[in-house]
C-alpha cells in the first residue's frame, strides 16, 4: 500500500526519522447504528433509502429524539461524522408534517451555506413542496422578494441577519410567526469577539419572535472544544441538551508530529517549516496519496503551492493535480476542486483552515498540518480530515519555531491528552452590547422594564441623554435618521475600520481608478498601515503613502505598489495602566490581580528589515495619534524579596521578567480558544492610571531600572476593547500557565535564548533565559 | 466585566460611538400645538391625533396650474402612470406625501407627519396627520386606514420606492391589516422620462418649478425635517414644525396639480406647444401602450429641435420602430442621420446600417464602405479596443464575401 511505503520510510529514513518526535496510532472504530425512529415520516424514510442509507448512526439517532422533545440541542461530533444529518433530519420531518413551519439556518459564512443547500436539495427531492433558498449579500435584489414570499427554508448567515433581515422583519412576518427551528452549524467558530456579537444577535431575533408569537427551538453542532454546551447557553440564553459520541465509523489513523532539524544550534534556529511540509506533501503525492496540506496564512498557502506543485512538476497553473483552496473561492471554482479530488483528477489541495472546506470535499488519505493551527480544536478539525470509513490515513504536524508548537512536538502526552480549549465569549462587552441595543431599538420599541440577556435600564437611559432614545408612552422609540446595523460590523468590537486603497491600480483603459485591496480594522490600522510601512496583499508589497483618518470621514489608507527587498515592522511606546481590580490572589513570592485597565499605544516609528538577512537596514518615524482602549487583564507582581533572591542586578532582572512575559503571552492560548493576537502582553511598572506617558519598549526598561521604587509587573489584557472573556480564564489558569512555562524552559536546549522559548539571544539578552528559569523555579514550586 | 457599568461609563461608552453629543435645551411652550397649526386633535378608536385641514377650491392655480385638471382626467392616460400597469377603477384618487424620521426605511423609520390630498365636491381637501409623541401611532394610522380604503387608487411622488413600503411596515408593525392591493400612480419615472435630460434633477421641487412655475418661498430643505422632529419631541417646544407642515402641504398640492399636467399632456400629445424633451418623453410613455401615437410624439420632437445627444438617440429609437415593420429603407435613413449627427462616435448605427446592406438589400459594396468610414471615425474618436476589433472583424468577414464574390462571378 503506497502510504504505508511512505510511511515506513519516513520513520525509518536516517534523515526524517530522528524528527518525528511522535507517533501516535488509532484504532478504526465500527460504527454504532440505530434504526430509524418510529415516528421518522414514510416519505423521509424513502428519501433517505433512495441516498443508500437504510439506518442512522447512534448519534444521529438520538439528536432526532432530543428535538422531538422539544429541547434545545447541540450535537458534538468531530469532522465529518454526519453531523448535518442530526439538523437536517428533525427540519425535514415539520417541514414535510407541518407544511407550514419556517425554519432558518445560520451558516458562518456564505459559502457553507451554498454547501448545505446543494446538499439538502439532493435530500429533498422527493419531498413535496421544499422551498428553500440562500438569503445573503449575493441574492440579486428581485429574487430577494421572492424568497421572502415563498421560501420554507431560508439559509443565511449571521452578518445578513443582522442587517439585512431583522431590521426589515416586517418583510418577514411569515417566517417570524412560524419559526419552529434556527439551526446554527459550526458554532465554536461564535467565540470571541463574533461570538459575543452573535449572541446580541439571536437576543434580537429572539425578541422579534416574540413579537409574532413564536418560540422556536435552536439545533446547533459544534466541533469538539470543551465547552459546547456552555457556549451554546451562552449564545442563546436557553438551557440546552447535548449530544455527543458520534456512532460514526472511522478508519485506522496514524498522527505524527515532525519537527524541522536545527541548521543553527547556537541560535537555536531550524529549517524552515514551510519547506519541510512541502516536501513531505510532495513525498505523498508522488505516490499518488491524496493529501491536504494546511497553512496558517494566505502568503504560506501560496508559498507552499508553487513548491508542491513544482515537486510533482504540475506546471498547469491554477489548474492541475495540486489546487489551491481558499476563503473566498467562488462556488463554481471550489466545485471544480471537489469534484476533481472525486474523480481522482485532483491529488493534492492546499487551504487555510478547515472552516473554510465545503463540506463536501469528501476524504483524503494524508493531512499535513504546516504548523500548529493554534488550538488542539482545530488540529485535530484538521487532522480529521484525513481519513476514509475504512482505510488508513495519516496527519502529520510540522511545528514551528515558535514556543507553543516546539512545546507541543516535545511532549506528545500533552498533545494527545490535551482537552480541546474553552471557547470564550462576553455579550455583555458595553460596547457591543449598547451597539445591538440600538438595532434592537430599531426594530422595536424597548418597553421599560424590558430585559435584554439581563438588565439593560442604565444602557437605555444613557441612550436616551444621547438623543438616540426618545420615551413615549412606556416605551423608548429610535430617534434617529441613522440605519444601527450598518455602523455594527459583526468581526471587530467598534466598527472604524481603514480601506486600504491602491492609488496605482488602472482598469482595462488605463484610467484610474480607486481600488479597494483590503480593510484593516482601528486598533491594528496604526501598527500596520503607518505612513511608509510595507503592507502586504496576497504576497505584494505595497508602500503606505497617507493615512486619512478625520473624525467624521472614511479612513483611508492610501498605498501605492512597489518592488522593494525590505519589510517594515512598528515600533510603537505603549501604557497600560489599572483603572480597577476585581480579583487578587495572592500567592508566596506572587500577587495576581484581575480587573480593568488601560492601555494605551502609539506608533511613534518603525524599522526597516531586510527580507531574508533580517538584518536592520534601517528605520524612519511616525507621527500618529495616540489609541487608548479600555479592557480586562490579568497581571503578576513578583515579590521584592523573591527577585532580591535571584539577582541584585536591576537590569538582568528586567529582561527575565521581560523574557518571562513573552513565553507566558505565547502560551496562553493552550488555555483559549483565541489567537496569540487577540491577547496583549506588557511588562510595565505596576502605577494606577493618572495620566502617564506610553513609553517604548526601551524606554520602559529604563525607567524600570533606574527607577526609585522596583515594582515590574506583567500584564496580559485582552486585545478588544471592553474584553471578550480572556483576561479572566488566564487569571483562573495561572498556575497551569506558570507550570507550562517552566517545563519549556527546562526542557529548550538552546544554551540562551532562541525563538522556541524567550525568544533570540540578541534580542533578549544573555541573562534573559537563567533569570526566567530562576524566577519560574521559585515561583512554581511554591505552591 | 462582572460589575453594572455606571451610568457616566456608558454614557462615554456611547459618545465614543457616536462622535456626537447632544445638550437638550430649555422647555418652553406658548400656546397649545394644534392651535399653533391651524388644527385638531381628532379621536380615533386607537387614541388622538393631531389633524390639520385645509380646503382649496378646485380651480386654485397652483403655479399656473389649476388643480382640477387633475379631477377630469381621461382614464388612458391615467393607466399609462399605473404601476404594473394596473389602472385605478375609478376617480376617486388620494395624493399622498410622508414626512419621516429619515432615508434609512426599514422597521426604525417613523412617518410622523402623512399628508393626503383628495377633490371633495368643489374643493380639494389637504388633510395632515401628525403624531404629537411616537406613542400617537396607532391613532394616525387609524385615522388614514379607512382613507386608503375608501379611494380609487393612490398617487405618489417616489412613493412606491419608499412612502408605500415604509406605511406598509407601520401597519404591520402596529399589527394592522395593510390594504394591501391599491392602484398606485407613482410620478417620478414620469417625470424622468420627460424632465431628466432637460432639469438637473427630478425632485419634485425642480419638476413643480419647471413645469407648473410654482416656486417656494424660504422652503426647509427636506434633509433637515427629521432633526427638526427630534428637537420637537425632546424640547417639547415647536420650533421649526409650522414649516414643516407647509413644506408637505406644498408637497400635496404640487402632487395633484403636476398630475393634472401630465394627464393633460398625454392627452393631447403630441401638441406643438410642449418642448421636444417633453415630447421625447411623452413618446416613451405612449410608446407602450399605442406604438404610433408614441412615434407621432417623437416626430414632433425632432421637429421641434432636440439637442444631441437626445437628438440621435430617438433617430435611433425610431429606426428600430421601422426596422420592426421591415421597413429597411426608412430603417437606413433614421440610421444615417443618427450616425452622421452629434459629436462624438457611436458605433451602434452605423452598424446597423452596414447590416441592412449587407443582409436586406444585399449590398456589400455598400456595406463595406459604410464599415470603411465608420472605421475611420472610430480612429478619429479614438474609440474603444472592443469597438474597433469589432469594426475591423465585420470589415475583413466583408471584404472576404466580396472577394468571394468577384471569385465566384
Amino acid at each position: 500500500m503506497p502510504l504505508q511505503d511512505v510511511l515506513d520510510e519516513l520513520l525509518t529514513s536516517s534523515r526524517t526519522g530522528p524528527l518525528i518526535t511522535a507517533v501516535r496510532h488509532f484504532e478504526a472504530r465500527p460504527a454504532v447504528y440505530a434504526p430509524f425512529p418510529s415516528s421518522l415520516d414514510p416519505r423521509l424514510v424513502e428519501a433517505l433509502r433512495g441516498r443508500g442509507i437504510q439506518q442512522l448512526y447512534s448519534h444521529q439517532a438520538r439528536a432526532f429524539e432530543t428535538v422531538a422533545k422539544g429541547q434545545h440541542l447541540v450535537v458534538v461530533t468531530p469532522t465529518a461524522s454526519g453531523k448535518t444529518l442530526c439538523y437536517n433530519l428533525p427540519v425535514l420531518q415539520a417541514l414535510v408534517q407541518q407544511p407550514e413551519s419556517r425554519v432558518l439556518y445560520l451558516f458562518p459564512t456564505k459559502a457553507l451555506a451554498q454547501d448545505q443547500l446543494a446538499e439538502l436539495t439532493e435530500l429533498a427531492k422527493s419531498l413535496p413542496d421544499m422551498r428553500m433558498y440562500t438569503y445573503d449579500g449575493d441574492t440579486p435584489q428581485d429574487a430577494r422578494r421572492s424568497v421572502r414570499a415563498r421560501a420554507n427554508l431560508v439559509l443565511t448567515n449571521p452578518d445578513m441577519l443582522h442587517s439585512g433581515i431583522l431590521p426589515h422583519h416586517t418583510k418577514w412576518v411569515n417566517l417570524f410567526q412560524n419559526l419552529r427551528y434556527v439551526v446554527i452549524d459550526e458554532l465554536h467558530a461564535y467565540r470571541g469577539v463574533f461570538g459575543s456579537h452573535l449572541a446580541n444577535v439571536l437576543r434580537r431575533l429572539t425578541r422579534i419572535c416574540r413579537h409574532y408569537g413564536s418560540a422556536p427551538q435552536f439545533i446547533m453542532a459544534s466541533a469538539t472544544i470543551a465547552n459546547p454546551r456552555e457556549l451554546a447557553e451562552r449564545l442563546t440564553g436557553e438551557s440546552v441538551s447535548e449530544v455527543g459520541e458520534s456512532g460514526a465509523p472511522t478508519g485506522e489513523k496514524l498522527f505524527l508530529c515532525y519537527n524541522p532539524p536545527v541548521i543553527n544550534p547556537e541560535l537555536g534556529i531550524r529549517a524552515p517549516y514551510l519547506g519541510e511540509a512541502a516536501g513531505l506533501a510532495i513525498r505523498f503525492l508522488k505516490e499518488k496519496v491524496a493529501t491536504i496540506v494546511f497553512c496558517q496564512s494566505r502568503l504560506s498557502t501560496e508559498v507552499v503551492l508553487a513548491s508542491v506543485k513544482q515537486g510533482v512538476e504540475d506546471r498547469t497553473g491554477d489548474a492541475g493535480i495540486v489546487r489551491g483552496y481558499r476563503g473566498g473561492y467562488l462556488p463554481l471554482r471550489r466545485r471544480e476542486v471537489e469534484q476533481g479530488l472525486r474523480s481522482g483528477e485532483v491529488l493534492g489541495v492546499v487551504a487555510t483552515s478547515a472552516l473554510e472546506l465545503g463540506i463536501d470535499i469528501g476524504h483524503l488519505d494524508a493531512a499535513v498540518l504546516a504548523g500548529y493551527p493554534g488550538t488542539i480544536a482545530s488540529m485535530w478539525q484538521q487532522a480529521g480530515r484525513a481519513g476514509r470509513r475504512s482505510g488508513g490515513s495519516v496527519a502529520v504536524m510540522v511545528a514551528t519555531s515558535a514556543p507553543m508548537d516546539q512545546y507541543l512536538a516535545t511532549h506528545p502526552d500533552y498533545l494527545f491528552g490535551a482537552p480541546p480549549e474553552h471557547a470564550r465569549v462576553n455579550p455583555e462587552n458595553p460596547f457591543i452590547l449598547v451597539n445591538h441595543l440600538k438595532c434592537a431599538a430599531f426594530e422595536l420599541p424597548f418597553a421599560t422594564a424590558e430585559t435584554f440577556g439581563g438588565e439593560v435600564q442604565a444602557h437605555l437611559q444613557a441612550l436616551e441623554a444621547e438623543g438616540l432614545l426618545h420615551r413615549a408612552g412606556q416605551q423608548f422609540h429610535w430617534t434617529s435618521e441613522t440605519y444601527p446595523a450598518d455602523h455594527v460590523s459583526l468581526r471587530t468590537v467598534t466598527s472604524d475600520n481603514f480601506l486600504v486603497i491602491d492609488t496605482t491600480a488602472r482598469d482595462e483603459k488605463q484610467i484610474k481608478r480607486r481600488q479597494i485591496i483590503a480593510e484593516v480594522d482601528w486598533k491594528s490600522a496604526f501598527a500596520m498601515v503607518y505612513p511608509k510601512a510595507i503592507y502586504m496583499v496576497e504576497g505584494e508589497p505595497f508602500e503606505v503613502q497617507e493615512l486619512s483618518y478625520r473624525e467624521d470621514e472614511e479612513k483611508v489608507a492610501y498605498v501605492k505598489k512597489v518592488v522593494v527587498d525590505y519589510f517594515t515592522d512598528a515600533i510603537s511606546a505603549k501604557g497600560v495602566w489599572i483603572l480597577q481590580r476585581f480579583s487578587r490572589q495572592e500567592t508566596p513570592g506572587l500577587v495576581a490581580e484581575q480587573g480593568e485597565v488601560l492601555v494605551a499605544e502609539k506608533v511613534v516609528g518603525f524599522k526597516k528589515i531586510k527580507m531574508g538577512t533580517l538584518e536592520n537596514v534601517g528605520a524612519g518615524e511616525v507621527e500618529l495619534p495616540q489609541q487608548e482602549m479600555q479592557t480586562t487583564a490579568a497581571w503578576l507582581t513578583v515579590a521584592p524579596a523573591l527577585l532580591a533572591e535571584i539577582s541584585s542586578h536591576r537590569d538582568e532582572l528586567v529582561d527575565g521578567l521581560r523574557a518571562l512575559t513573552r513565553l507566558l503571552h505565547s502560551l496562553a492560548p493552550i488555555f483559549l480558544l483565541c489567537d496569540i493576537r487577540d491577547i496583549g502582553a506588557w511588562l510595565g511598572d505596576g502605577s494606577p492610571y493618572a495620566e502617564g506617558k506610553v513609553v517604548t519598549r526601551e524606554i520602559m526598561r529604563a525607567q524600570l531600572v533606574q527607577g526609585d521604587e522596583f515594582t515590574p509587573t506583567i500584564y496580559l489584557y485582552d486585545n478588544q476593547p471592553g474584553g471578550i472573556g480572556l483576561a479572566e480564564r488566564i487569571f483562573e489558569v495561572l498556575p497551569d500557565l506558570l507550570a507550562r512555562g517552566l517545563e519549556v524552559l527546562q526542557t529548550c536546549a538552546c544554551p540562551a535564548g532562541c525563538p522556541s522559548c524567550v525568544g533570540p539571544v540578541n534580542e533578549v539578552g544573555r541573562r534573559a533565559k537563567p533569570i526566567a528559569l530562576a524566577l519560574l523555579q521559585r515561583l512554581v514550586a511554591r505552591r | 466585566m462582572a460589575q453594572t457599568p455606571s451610568l457616566s461609563d456608558l454614557s462615554q461608552v456611547i459618545r465614543r460611538l457616536e462622535a456626537k453629543s447632544r445638550a437638550p435645551a430649555p422647555f418652553r411652550r406658548t400656546g397649545s400645538l394644534e392651535d399653533l397649526l391651524g388644527g385638531s386633535v381628532e379621536e380615533t378608536d386607537k387614541g388622538q391625533v393631531l389633524c390639520v385641514r385645509r380646503r382649496f377650491v378646485a380651480g386654485h392655480c397652483h403655479g399656473r396650474q389649476p388643480l382640477d385638471a387633475a379631477r377630469a382626467m381621461a382614464p388612458q392616460p391615467l393607466a399609462l402612470l399605473a404601476r404594473r400597469g394596473e389602472p385605478p377603477k375609478g376617480p376617486r384618487l388620494l395624493y399622498l406625501d410622508t414626512e419621516t424620521t429619515g432615508l434609512a426605511g426599514g422597521t426604525g423609520t417613523y412617518a410622523f407627519l402623512v399628508g393626503v390630498g383628495f377633490f371633495d365636491g368643489d374643493a380639494f381637501e389637504v388633510r395632515q396627520y401628525f403624531m404629537r409623541d411616537l406613542d400617537d401611532e396607532p391613532a394616525l394610522l387609524a385615522a388614514l386606514d379607512p382613507l386608503l380604503r375608501e379611494v380609487d387608487g393612490l398617487v405618489t411622488y417616489n412613493g412606491a420606492g419608499f412612502d408605500l413600503p415604509l406605511l406598509e411596515t407601520r401597519f404591520v408593525l402596529a399589527r394592522r391589516r395593510w390594504p394591501g392591493a391599491i392602484p398606485h400612480l407613482d410620478l417620478l419615472p414620469a417625470a424622468r422620462r420627460l424632465w431628466s435630460a432637460r432639469l438637473s434633477d427630478c425632485r419634485l421641487v425642480t419638476v413643480e418649478l419647471h413645469a407648473l412655475g410654482f416656486e417656494r418661498v424660504g422652503d426647509l430643505p427636506g434633509a433637515l425635517i427629521p432633526s427638526v422632529y427630534f428637537e420637537y419631541l425632546r424640547r417639547k417646544a415647536p420650533g421649526e414644525l409650522p414649516r414643516v407642515f407647509e413644506h408637505n402641504r406644498h408637497d400635496v398640492l404640487s402632487l395633484a396639480a403636476l398630475t393634472g399636467w401630465v394627464a393633460d399632456a398625454l392627452d393631447r400629445a403630441p401638441v406643438a406647444e410642449l418642448g421636444p424633451d417633453e415630447l421625447s418623453g411623452l413618446g416613451r410613455l405612449w410608446e407602450l401602450v399605442d406604438p404610433d401615437r408614441g412615434e407621432a410624439c417623437y416626430r414632433m420632437a425632432l421637429e421641434r429641435g432636440l439637442d444631441s445627444p437626445a437628438r440621435e438617440r430617438l433617430l435611433a429609437r425610431l429606426a428600430w420602430g421601422e426596422k420592426r415593420r421591415a421597413r429597411w429603407e426608412a430603417s437606413h435613413t433614421l440610421w444615417e442621420a443618427a450616425a452622421r449627427g452629434g459629436r462624438g462616435f457611436d458605433p451602434r448605427p452605423w452598424e446597423e446600417m452596414a447590416k441592412i446592406h449587407e443582409h436586406r438589400l444585399r449590398d456589400f459594396a455598400r456595406a463595406h464602405s459604410v464599415v470603411t468610414e465608420a472605421l475611420e471615425r472610430a480612429r478619429l474618436h479614438r474609440a474603444s479596443e472592443i469597438v474597433l476589433s469589432a469594426l475591423v472583424y465585420r470589415l475583413e468577414r466583408l471584404t472576404r464575401r466580396l472577394g468571394g464574390l468577384a471569385a465566384g462571378s
